[in-house]
């Protein structure tokens, strides 16, 4: 038998001998059959790259992911495959019974009475339209530093510049927001303000006061914010006190 | 409860998309108008029957849109809670 090669720790993984595995040990026939020609040079291989994986799982802390997941085929494929043929389905489904009218070709030498771009671009309108906010100096004799478009694509730089860092920033290890109440409060206000925002660049949209509109636009993110702050700040501490609890339950304090 | 939540999102859905397609068949004069899918129903002279029963059907999958969401929402749960409710008084 092998002595050698089971008695020492260190592992040939150079190629030389034949290295079986742990379990299975060869009977003297299949030993034969692998020890000439052809046939012990594709063992040798195969058994070489076999034992370097093993050696390879063994020392390394990779964790096993077979027996975690399911292979891309027929698990994954199947079920995109569902969800794809179903959104196709509905688009062909919808496009035969409601069939869009198509309206007359735009023209060209009126101007639209509501112009509006998309309603995913709403916010970037909206923030075109901060004229009220744009100072007028007294020390400049009344005057506005810059004109108001100036002022709005200054606000859209800054808006779109902060949500642009925000990838960079190290955001800790929290990943619930009542572990970071406050950047989830400011969050929440930022969608919200998304939201105003998207509204007041529709200004007929509501029937409300302009400058009521405009005043709510940027009260009720904070508003909000500070509810969510409240909220997340009650809740933490039953939520510290739920996984301090389940902690010493697992583990009583000596 | 997740089933019952799963069948009244079917019937919620289901019934929707055919309440809104026929809708859109009977109650729509144009897509770019303000009053879309809740307009007067309008028939036109040359209906067959087979409009006459959409109209129908429009209105029957609306309330079962409805009434089927809620069935299974909120009073088949409601039921249930009543139904252990009791029998904890009893008990």
């Amino acid at each position: 038998m092998t002595d050698e090669d089971t008695n020492t720790d260190d592992v040939r993984t150079d190629g030389s001998g034949i290295v079986a595995p742990d379990d299975e040990t060869p009977t003297w026939r299949e030993r034969k059959e692998r020890t000439e020609g052809l046939s012990r040079l594709t063992y040798e291989y195969f058994e070489r790259a076999r034992r370097e994986d093993q050696d390879l799982r063994q020392e390394s802390d990779y964790v096993e992911r077979d027996v975690l997941a399911f292979p891309t085929w027929p698990h994954e494929i199947i079920r995109n495959l569902a969800i794809a043929s179903f959104f196709v389905g509905m688009l062909l489904f919808l496009s035969a019974t409601l069939p869009p009218h198509i309206g007359a070709p735009a023209n060209p030498s009126s101007t639209p009475a509501i112009i509006l771009p998309d309603w995913y671009l709403y916010w970037s309108f909206g923030l075109l339209k901060l004229g009220p906010l744009n100072p007028e100096l007294s020390i400049l004799g009344g005057q506005k530093l810059m004109a108001d478009r100036t002022y709005g694509v200054l606000a859209n730089l800054v808006v779109v510049g902060i949500v642009a860092i925000v990838p960079f920033l190290n955001k800790g290890s929290a990943r619930r927001p009542v572990e970071q109440p406050f950047w989830a409060a400011v969050g929440v206000g930022g969608v919200i303000f998304a939201f105003t925002i998207s509204v007041y660049s529709a200004k007929n949209l509501i029937p409300m006061n302009v400058d009521l509109l405009f005043d709510l636009t940027f009260l009720l993110p904070i508003v909000g914010g500070f509810v969510t702050w409240a909220v997340l700040k009650t809740m933490r501490e039953g939520y510290m006190y739920d996984l301090n609890r389940r902690y010493y339950r697992l583990r009583p304090p000596k | 409860m997740a089933d019952e939540f799963i069948k009244g999102l079917g019937i919620f859905t289901g019934a929707g998309l055919a309440w809104m397609v026929l809708a859109g068949w009977y109650r729509t004069s144009s897509f770019e108008s303000s009053q879309q899918l809740v307009e007067p129903v309008s028939l036109s002279d040359s209906a067959t029957m087979f409009d006459t029963l959409g109209v129908l059907l429009m209105d029957v999958f609306f309330w079962f849109a409805i009434i089927g969401a809620l069935t299974f929402w909120v009073g088949i749960p409601a039921v249930r809670q009543a139904r252990e409710a009791l029998e904890e008084r009893v008990q």
